[in-house]
């Protein structure tokens, strides 16, 4: 629960979405173990509680579950879970802000498509012969 | 498990009250900030855990027992300040042995590791270094002893910047190997921030606020919006500082008491909500009632 989006995040949210990014990424695969909160206060500096709360988070919204005594690991769904809420909440906000200030600007809709168009097929170009983008293919047990 | 069990205590050194009436629980293991303005009695208050002074009113607990005079609690728990009572004379190499005499878990291989990182001479004697190796040195001794009760009164005073934040990274990884009750009292509460777990925060002698740190950041928060939407919340929440920012537009920090639907209300009218920095929340929760730094100057000293 962040106050404002431009504001900074409470560390525990920011350690919740870089674990995201990384199971996003591929790094970390399902039913595979994530960092303890000992990992992550020692990688981050921040106190190891802070951790765990950023841990639990995820837990709850079942991207990650428990195995007594051996740690957190990565669940089945966790990939479509996050996917799925960043697709609904992040980038609609993204957007939203996007549309904020191209009305700002006073652009017109087709203007916004194309600079939109134009930056995708920029990237696309970037990426090609790198890595592919979408790694669910690396995902086992589906 | 309960490590300090305060309830009722209070502290009269003549007719300065330095705590009063303050109740305190903490709980093993957690890695606590003590903050609060000069003379709001953060040594004070150490120096009764650590069972240096008695207190005038109330109990103190520390291991569940009183600590004034009590070598169980002594042996538990080390309180390192500026003016530690080393016999002069003593050099750095000779004061790590004697630790080691005193303290159970003492860890002699990292104080010596510690002392050579920082570049401080065994042959030295502590009172001839700067004041900030000198805390230095103090904080290598208060980590190595590994006290279940650990106790630093500003511990980075006169410490540069790179000196700090390898202090900081040195508390956090020995605490994360070793595991404890850790207190620390400093003005710079901003840079620990993310190493806390939880907040002391005490003024002119009482206790003000016991919150886990993420809680206390969003306590008090800052509002920019036009001054139609604005100007009703002042009489409903606590304003701790208002000015205008040009025409119709002001700008408020209050406390942070706003309900969902309230924060959903103000953004849909382009009130800008944004978080204060924790060292500036602990700022606001303690100012004087008595205006600020300008009102002092205000009719006396016009600027021509």
């Amino acid at each position: 629960m962040t106050i404002d989006p431009d504001g900074t995040k409470p560390i525990y949210i920011q350690i919740a979405e870089w674990l995201e990014t990384e199971i996003l990424a591929g790094h970390i695969q399902a039913d595979e173990k994530v960092y303890s909160q000992y990992q992550l206060a020692d990688m981050f500096n921040i106190n190891p509680a802070t951790a765990a709360k950023g841990l639990k988070l995820l837990a709850e919204q079942n991207i990650l579950y428990k195995k007594r005594g051996l740690g957190m690991f990565v669940s089945g769904q966790a990939y479509d879970i996050i996917r799925q809420r960043r697709k609904n909440e992040t980038l609609l906000d993204l957007a939203r802000s996007l549309l904020t200030e191209a009305t700002r600007l006073g652009l017109h809709e087709q203007e916004l498509i194309d600079l939109i168009k134009s930056l995708y097929r920029q990237q696309q170009n970037e990426q090609k012969g790198g890595e592919p983008h979408d790694r669910r293919g690396g995902h086992g047990g589906e | 498990m309960t490590v300090v069990e305060a309830t009722g205590v209070s502290k009269q050194y003549g007719p300065l009250t330095a705590i009063d009436q303050l109740s305190l629980h903490i709980d093993e293991h957690k890695l606590i900030g003590l903050v609060g303005r000069n003379g709001a009695g953060k040594s004070t208050l150490l120096k009764l855990i650590a069972g240096f002074i008695k207190p005038s009113a109330g109990t103190i607990k520390v291991f569940g027992a009183t600590p004034f005079n009590n070598l169980m609690v002594s042996a538990q728990t080390i309180l390192i300040y500026d003016r530690l009572p080393f016999v002069p004379s003593l050099t750095i190499e000779e004061c790590l042995e004697i630790m080691g005499q005193f303290y159970a878990n003492w860890d002699h291989e990292l104080a010596r590791k510690l002392c050579h990182y920082f570049e401080l001479n065994f042959k030295a004697d502590p009172a001839r270094l700067s004041k900030g190796q000198q805390n230095t040195f103090y904080t290598i001794l208060g980590i190595a002893t590994r006290s279940p009760l650990t106790l630093l009164d500003e511990p980075t005073l006169g410490m540069d910047k790179a000196v700090r934040t390898d202090i900081y990274r040195l508390i956090l990884k020995d605490y994360l190997h070793h595991p404890r009750t850790l207190i620390i009292s400093s003005h710079l509460i901003g840079e620990m921030a993310d190493l806390l777990e939880e907040i002391i925060l005490i003024d002119r002698g009482k206790l003000l606020v016991h919150q886990p740190v993420d809680e206390l950041s969003q306590a008090v928060i800052r509002l920019q919006g036009s001054q139609a939407i604005l100007d009703p919340l002042l009489n409903r929440f606590e304003v701790f500082e208002q000015h205008e920012l040009g025409k119709g537009t002001v700008s408020l920090v209050i406390k942070n008491e706003l309900s969902q639907s309230m924060i959903n209300h103000l953004k849909s009218k382009q009130v800008k909500i944004s978080p204060l920095a924790l060292d500036e929340v602990c700022v606001y929760l303690t100012k004087n009632s008595r205006g600020g730094i300008d009102d002092v100057f205000k009719d006396n000293w016009p600027v021509q």
